[in-house]
């Protein structure tokens, strides 16, 4: 087995990995329905890659994320700390002091409410265990049953505070940790030092590391941890703590990075000096996260109303709906780590292309380049194969989640891994996994510029689209993702409700489009902070960080872009 | 004023306003954390909003629990808070004093006195006060042997103002032990090889010490020993583990063939480490029955764990960075990075190794070792705010017993020195202080009687009567705590009442630093987005 470990750090991080697991949870209950479609119930999708097999005191057995989510106190809403599944009910009331026989005054916070789509899973969970004893009972109207469904979603719709409140995913007692940050201003964890501050003197980091020693302890064969982190504020610098512990311990370990940011964080900047302030922390944060990491793929577009395609209606404002996009690209790339790889004479039907995380970093990082930051594309959903409406491959069809990129990029090396799944033929009928190999292969033959190198996975599995999935599909978009244009009833857009899966296609770049990017924070970094009497200079003291770390900062910088252009490195270092 | 003029939102309070502010902002803080203190305090359960309890007694989890707005609070919580941080305890007692100083001095304040008059007889009434407590405080010599009594004395009257007694003095016991182990003579103790470690199971009483190390994880295979007796331990940082190399070196193969070629290489690498570790084992165990334990700081695969398990071989992997420290220190040996030259001389040594199995959680025991100088204290609990509670005692405890070795002196307790002190700076220093400056002297001493003022508030008892009874009785001649059973006097020393020299130290030190900060504030001006809130 190859494990995989998940960490989520900072609130839109557990928002998308909110959304992301319950994907998971979603393939997971579609393999256990009785007379399920058989394309989730013979999945070859191991999913012990990203789950681990557990068992509480009492011997009850339990399969829970292999995760460390790392938050700030007070960021799970309703959700306790160690959740409910490790509870022993049988004990004595908690509530009972056992080491004071003195006085006792308890002080109460107002409980947070649980919202209808929680409550309903709750009330489920009982549900199922009244169910099983009397099957005959009143089974509820499909239509009775709808009007329910929709009541929930509506409720996510227009009230999600906590990324705990649209999650149906029950976690391990050590996946949550909080972090305690004494007497600070929440809306002022904004910048690379308030993280650094926030952790040191503490033991917090320790215990982070201890939680991620219990799951990699487990691990016989880990392939790779999946670090998902929201770097626009203060923990850009906890994760790149942790980051560098994992440096240390697991030397080998390939760790993949995904770094996110809401629409939201690119709002702000009122002064002047805040805006230096904000594009400091851009460089230092870039600087720092990717020189402990061996693949960085930076995503979060300003708006993904407009950046992004027709068929999706992202209200950027709610962090609901743009971690969906995020979370349902970020599960298109892990499915090759999930895939069984075949023997030598092997050719399964289901899945093409598995590899681990250390192949697809070696694929992208590895070649005559070595450049880690890529670009993240996604068509959600790809049109058919047969491209009955003219909407062009799926290679036309995929647009970037990654911000300040070159658009027209026509890089002769570059370098892409592309993950297909789900995709459709014609209408609403599957593609076989030798269809869609050799629909891309025409794609790119076609194709004006040509990468170097291109790797395809295929799986036959779609993006199921579990309850709590915000109405983000406009209308064109059918029952299972295929594209339908002559409709015109139907709501504004469209859901869980309307929709069962869709296909998707994903794929890593590496190429010259990202230098804008890199060059910018270089730019950047020089700008306000190396140059003689920098404006930014002695902010980044009150960060920590002396002249020679700043310097070594932009030369680790420069020597991101220098792969691009082996040329360069002559001009490169005059300021 | 410049930042008026940058920005004429800014809200500014005058002189006496702010005075005002920081006055009630100090009280406001005394109050919350007033009934934590001594032995017959408050219990805080905090619920949260998801139902999540945490349980404190001490002052410096419940500080750092609070979510404070006020900067002057802030700044308070702050000292406080580092107060713990060096010194490991007053938290409570610190708050307390800088809350009764600015208390005392709003008295004279209101009466027209200038701010900067008191702190100037605060100064002088630190000076006399940290002069007194030389005079004060008894010294413990801690040769080579330490008294014993003494160090317990002190633990226990920290543990007792966090768990019920009878608990208290049993991990009384166990603190005191845990830190002589880990004692190496002339040398600073370093309390991170006291491992603390728990489990989610049976009873707080189950609490013990164990001389040698539990570690918070099994060995990974089946058959391997569960349990096992005269075992030699080996402690290493060696990957175990295939790895692929390719990852980090820009390597390549042009077939599968080259690839096949390149793993079976790096696998047989990873057999030959293990088997020089078998070789080892061999040449140790061969003709007697002892056992052979590994235990590894990296990974260890499952075709490594095999070829141990056939070995008769025992071995964790992913242990914690700091247990390579303790193993050493507990069972002899030394960590080694290498399986090159391995020799008998790199070994430790236990008489039992053994796994422990809750649910999903494996403990291993390593015990029985001779002269250790680590161990681990065993926290059990039926939940985790009652573990967690009881872990805050246990660190406080161990910090208590350190800082009594360091300090070589102890101070009585129960309210006796704060009585004294304060009955010294009244009858002799006030005196040969020049004029207003006295009422400053005055105003610090009466502060001090918070310690003994609320230590009876919280026994239920009449604050007034005894402090009459306890300086009475200090004024003919004997040194006198507060019973808070009776609310009568008692002799410290008799009952081994005792409170760290340092800590004492240093509330008397920063307390009034504090203050006088607080008290010359000329105005206060805020600004940014959380100005006043419309009412």
């Amino acid at each position: 087995m190859r494990e995989l470990v998940t960490i989520q750090v900072g609130t839109f991080a557990n928002y998308v990995g909110s959304h992301f697991w319950n994907f998971q949870d979603e393939l997971l209950g579609l393999t256990e329905v009785p007379d399920g479609d058989p394309i989730y119930k013979n999945s070859p999708l191991d999913m012990d890659v990203l789950y681990r097999a557990g068992e509480t005191q009492q011997g009850i057995p339990t399969y829970c994320p292999r995760l460390i989510s790392i938050n700030f106190q007070g960021s799970l809403g309703s959700l306790g700390l160690s959740g409910s599944l490790y509870e022993d009910i049988s004990l004595s009331d908690p509530t009972d002091i056992l080491t004071w026989t003195g006085n006792v005054s308890r002080c109460m916070a107002e409980p947070h409410k649980k919202n209808l789509f929680l409550q309903s899973l709750s009330a489920e969970e009982h549900e199922i265990l009244d169910v099983s004893e009397d099957d005959s009972g009143e089974v509820m109207s499909s239509s009775q049953r709808q009007v329910q469904d929709k009541g929930r979603i509506e409720c996510l719709e227009t009230d999600v505070k906590f990324w705990t409140d649209f999650s149906k995913v029950q976690y391990h007692p050590r996946s949550l940790y909080e972090l305690h940050s004494s007497w600070m201003d929440i809306q002022k964890f904004d910048d690379y030092g308030i993280g650094k501050d926030v952790l040191s003197g503490s033991l917090q980091l320790e215990e982070m590391n201890e939680r991620l020693r219990f799951f990699i302890e487990e691990c016989d064969h880990i392939q790779g941890i999946q670090f998902v982190v929201d770097d626009s504020g203060g923990f850009s610098s906890v994760a790149a703590e942790v980051l560098e512990n994992i440096e240390d311990e697991y030397t080998n370990t390939p760790v993949l990075l995904y770094a996110v940011r809401d629409p939201g964080a690119y709002t702000y900047a009122t002064n002047q000096k805040s805006s230096i302030g904000r594009s400091l922390h851009d460089a230092v944060s870039f600087s720092r996260l990717s020189s402990f990491c061996n693949l960085m793929i930076p995503v979060g577009l300003p708006s993904l109303r407009s950046g992004l395609s027709p068929l999706l209606h992202v209200d950027d404002k709610k962090l609901f709906h743009s971690s969906a996009v995020y979370a349902a690209s970020i599960h298109s790339i892990s499915i090759p780590f999930r895939m069984e790889i075949p023997g030598p004479a092997a050719n399964s039907t289901c899945t093409s292309g598995a590899m681990d995380v250390g192949e697809i970093v070696h694929t992208l990082a590895g070649q005559s380049r070595q450049n880690l930051v890529t670009v993240l594309d996604v068509a959600m959903p790809p049109p058919s194969l047969t491209d009955e409406h003219n909407q062009g491959s799926i290679l036309r069809n995929l647009h970037p989640l990654t911000p300040e990129i070159r658009k027209d990029d026509d890089d002769l090396l570059a370098v892409e891994s592309l993950v297909v799944h789900g995709a459709l033929y014609s209408g609403d009928h599957r593609a076989t996994v030798s269809q869609v190999k050799d629909s891309v292969r025409v794609a790119y033959q076609t194709a004006p510029a040509k990468p170097m190198f291109s790797r395809l996975s295929v799986a036959l599995c779609p993006l199921p689209i579990p309850l709590p999935f915000p109405s983000i599909f406009g209308r064109n978009v059918g029952r299972h993702g295929e594209l339908v244009f002559n409709s015109v009833q139907g709501a504004r857009s469209r859901g869980s409700l309307e929709i069962e899966s869709i296909p998707m296609a994903a794929r890593l770049r590496s190429s010259t489009a990202i230098m804008p990017f890199v060059e910018k924070r270089l730019g950047d970094l020089r700008k306000h902070g190396i140059a003689r009497g920098a404006p930014g200079a002695e902010l980044l003291r009150t960060w920590g960080f002396g002249r020679d770390e700043v310097q070594d900062m932009g030369e680790h910088l420069s020597k991101l872009l220098m792969g691009f252009d082996p040329h360069s490195q002559t001009t490169s270092d005059s300021d | 004023m410049s930042l008026r003029v940058l920005n004429p939102n800014a809200e500014v309070l005058n002189k006496s306003a702010a005075l005002h502010m920081n006055i009630n902002a100090a009280k406001g803080l005394q109050d919350v954390l007033r009934t934590n203190l001594g032995p017959k305090g408050t219990i805080k359960m905090l619920v949260g909003g998801a139902g999540d309890i945490k349980l404190t007694k001490d002052g410096n989890t419940l500080l750092k629990e609070m979510q404070i707005q006020n900067p002057t609070a802030i700044m308070i919580a702050r000292t406080a808070v580092a107060q713990d941080e060096t010194s490991g305890d007053g938290t409570t007692s610190t708050v307390l004093f800088i809350g009764e100083l600015m208390k005392q001095s709003e008295r004279y304040i209101d009466e027209g006195m200038h701010p900067r008059v008191l702190v100037d007889g605060f100064e002088i009434a630190k000076r006399a006060t940290l002069e007194f407590l030389e005079k004060f405080k008894t010294p413990a010599v801690m040769g080579d042997v330490p008294d014993k009594e003494i160090l317990k004395m002190v633990a226990r009257t920290t543990l007792r103002t966090k768990l019920y007694e009878a608990l208290a003095d049993q991990l009384t016991d166990i603190v005191v032990n845990a830190v002589l182990c880990i004692r190496k003579p002339d040398e600073p103790i370093d309390l991170f090889m006291v491992e603390i470690m728990h489990m989610r199971h049976k009873f707080d009483v189950d609490t013990r010490l164990v001389e040698g190390l539990v570690l918070d994880h099994g060995s990974r295979h089946p058959d391997m020993k569960r349990r096992a007796e005269n075992c030699y331990i080996l402690t290493c940082n060696v990957s175990l583990e295939y790895e692929k190399s390719e990852i980090n070196a820009g390597f390549f193969y042009s077939n599968a063939e080259q690839r096949e070629k390149m793993v079976a290489a790096e696998r047989r690498q990873v057999d030959e480490r293990v088997k020089k570790i078998i070789e080892l084992k061999n040449k140790v165990c061969s003709g007697n029955d002892n056992n052979f334990v590994i235990i590894n700081q990296k990974g260890i695969d499952p075709p490594s764990l095999d070829l141990l398990a056939r070995a008769g071989i025992i071995a964790l992997r992913r242990a914690k960075r700091r247990n390579m420290e303790r193993l050493v220190l507990a069972c002899g040996g030394e960590a080694v990075n290498s399986v090159d030259d391995l020799t008998k001389d790199c070994l430790g040594w236990a008489g039992l190794v053994y796994e422990h199995i809750l649910g999903e959680e494996k403990y291993t025991f390593v015990e029985n070792v001779k002269n250790p100088l680590s161990c681990t204290i065993l926290i059990k609990g039926p939940n985790d705010h009652t573990i967690a509670q009881i872990k805050d005692a246990v660190r406080d405890g161990l910090r208590s017993v350190k800082n009594t070795i360091e300090d070589e002196a102890v101070v009585l307790g129960a309210g006796a020195f704060e009585v004294a002190a304060r009955q010294h700076l009244v009858n002799n220093v006030k005196k040969t202080v020049q004029g207003r400056a006295q009422l400053g002297v005055e105003a610090f001493a009466d502060a001090l009687l918070v310690v003994p003022k609320t230590l009876a508030e919280n026994s239920g008892l009449d604050t007034q009567d005894v402090i009459i009874a306890l300086t009475g009785e200090h004024d003919r001649g004997n040194i006198v705590g507060l019973n808070h059973h009776t609310g009568e006097p008692i002799d410290p020393n008799m009952e081994g009442i005792f409170d760290n020299y340092s800590v004492k130290r240093q509330i008397i030190n920063s307390g009034p630093v504090i203050a006088s900060q607080l008290l010359l504030v000329d105005e206060v001006i805020r600004a940014g987005r959380n100005m006043r809130k419309p009412s």
